[in-house]
């Protein structure tokens, strides 16, 4: 049942932009712990540091802009299954 | 008729069997009979009898299945296990047995004076020429059928452990995919979305409709369960990572599908972490004890699977003032190397050439240190009033902050020793060729020599304004 792939570490290229909350976050946390430490040439400072904005910008986007998306599951006779976009107002009164 | 303890008439009978007369064998009609066969009343064997009663009894309906309320009298277990009472009012009495698997399952045990409704079937009982009532549930009067049930449910699943603590497994904290097993009428699906919606929308909800209430809503219940278990979004490759199981409230013969025994394995052994949100507050099932979460109500559910968007917004702020202020420090030790090597530098030249060169290092770097720190202090201050109201419409604010950070870190990266006035910068000089700092060193009218980039200027003062604090 555990599905591995979008949870695997993301390495220092892994595009922003498609992370999941969670992961952009944990980076977040692991680039503001590495420039905590200090101890770093100014470049790859500024290279976490921009890494870093990249990710704020991305997990504050997230927060504000995304919305609830609701399917329905339906079986078909072969039991095979898919899932049907329900809108807020199917939501109400299906 | 038929008798399970019939045996072929031979020498190897069952022990018991001499209970019954040799001639009371099937296909025995031709054994002698004991009595005259040619006139008068037949005369019957004890065993006869007894079958015949025993017969007239089976025959009747009522009593192969029924409900019976009396006060419990003497009550005596047998070594094997089985409990035998009696059952009486103020007119009759009637003997009762539990046999020991029956008992087993009855989570409560007769006692002498107890008012109790029992249900069985009443039977003869060969050996002893008696009719008793064979008890397979038992209940304490005045107690409804379905609490009952619901104990006898209860006792039997908790004793095979599926309720306990040790099973209940921990809730994914950052669950992208929640499943939702409930009616697609109705306001339940309506409020676990308007939850999920203020609290964590980045999740997606996908619903597997079922019945919630009535005979076909167990098996309804497990197959939507189950569909949600073989769930896999082909567009995203996500699962379920967590289930709410839900209902709104109702009476107990309303919430009865969730104290199915079926409905309870299935949450139970789920893939993934449940959540039950059945009922109301008070409202108690199985499927709550099997869950992995319990949660009061539908909503409730649904504010306990996921994190809480203020939260993570506060945490988000509290890393960016962190990564702010490590940059920061960052920026302070750049600028003092480049010091140190504007010192090292001094002692290599002589000083006469160099003297220029080594303010002109330290006139930038300052500069440039007062700069980063303005717009550094500025762009957090704009972040942080972001930051509170991020889920307002204040992330413009956001992405123009840190567009102006971007341009200070890209102007800290031209930076160096002899990186010249290409940001803009201007040195300026007086008549002797002294660099300026102050206005106040300098008076209206006198002349100035002001080195760009590219060229230079000759200039004059026009007018002396005061620092600026």
């Amino acid at each position: 049942m555990t599905d591995p792939a979008p949870t695997a570490a993301p390495s220092a290229a892994a595009s922003v932009s498609d992370m999941p909350f969670d992961t952009a976050l944990a980076e977040l946390q692991g680039v503001v712990g590495r420039l905590e430490q200090g101890n770093l040439p100014l470049e790859e400072s500024i290279a976490l540091y921009e890494r870093g904005v990249t990710l704020h910008e991305h997990c504050a986007r997230l927060l504000s802009d995304a919305e609830l998306r609701v399917q329905r599951l339906v079986e078909s006779a072969g039991g095979a299954l898919r899932a049907l976009d329900l809108t807020p107002d199917d939501a109400e009164d299906a | 008729m038929s008798d399970e303890r019939r045996s072929p008439l031979d020498p190897e009978r069952p022990w018991n069997d001499w209970l019954r007369p040799a001639w009371d064998e099937p296909g025995s009609t031709t054994v002698p009979q004991p009595a005259p066969v040619t006139a008068g009343p037949r005369i019957l064997s004890v065993v006869e009898v007894t079958r015949e009663i025993r017969d007239r009894l089976r025959a009747v309906p009522l009593l192969r299945d029924l409900w019976v309320e009396g006060e419990v009298g003497q009550v005596s277990l047998s070594a094997a296990g089985h409990c035998y009472f009696t059952l009486k009012d103020d007119r009759a009495q009637l003997r009762a047995v539990i046999f020991r698997d029956e008992r087993r399952a009855i989570p409560f045990e007769p006692r002498t004076g107890l008012r109790i409704v029992a249900h069985g079937r009443v039977d003869v009982f060969e050996q002893q020429g008696a009719y008793q009532l064979y008890v397979d549930m038992l209940q304490p009067a005045g107690l409804g059928d379905l609490a009952l049930r619901l104990e006898a449910i209860k006792a039997r699943l908790a004793a095979e452990g599926l309720f306990e603590a040790g099973r209940k497994r921990p809730l994914p904290a950052w669950p992208r995919l929640i499943g939702v097993a409930t009616s697609a009428q109705g306001a339940v699906l309506h409020d676990i979305s308007r939850v999920l919606e203020r609290r964590w929308p980045l999740a997606g909800v996908v619903l597997s409709p079922c019945l919630v209430q009535g005979d076909a809503a167990p098996i309804s219940i497990v197959a939507a369960l189950r569909r949600l278990a073989a769930w896999r979004d082909p567009s995203t490759g996500l699962r379920p990572e967590i289930v709410i199981v839900a209902r709104g409230g109702g009476s107990l013969e309303d919430l009865w599908p969730f104290n199915d025994e079926r409905v309870v394995r299935a949450v139970a052994t789920h893939p993934v972490p449940v959540i039950s949100g059945v009922g109301h507050e008070t409202d108690v099932t199985l499927t709550d004890f099997a869950a992995d979460l319990r949660a009061a109500t539908p909503s409730v559910a649904a504010e306990l699977a996921v994190p809480a968007r203020a939260d993570q917004a506060a945490a988000l702020r509290a890393l960016r003032a962190r990564l702010d202020a490590g940059a920061q420090r960052s920026l302070r030790h750049a600028g003092d190397a480049v010091t140190a090597e504007g010192r090292a530098l001094d002692h290599l030249h002589p000083a006469a050439v160099l003297a220029g060169e080594r303010e002109r290092v330290g006139l930038l770097l300052d500069r440039a240190r007062v700069a980063m720190d303005g717009r550094l202090g500025a762009a957090r201050t704009v972040l942080g009033r972001a930051g509170e109201r991020l889920p307002l419409a204040a992330r413009g604010r956001v992405v123009r902050a840190s567009t102006s950070l971007h341009a200070a870190h890209a102007s800290l990266l031209a930076l160096g020793p002899y990186a010249t006035l290409e940001r803009g910068y201007a040195i300026v000089r007086d008549e002797r060729g002294g660099l300026l700092r102050d206005a106040s060193t300098i008076t209206p009218g006198a002349r100035v020599d002001v080195r760009l980039a590219r060229g230079a200027l000759d200039a004059r003062v026009e007018h002396v304004r005061d620092s600026q604090p």
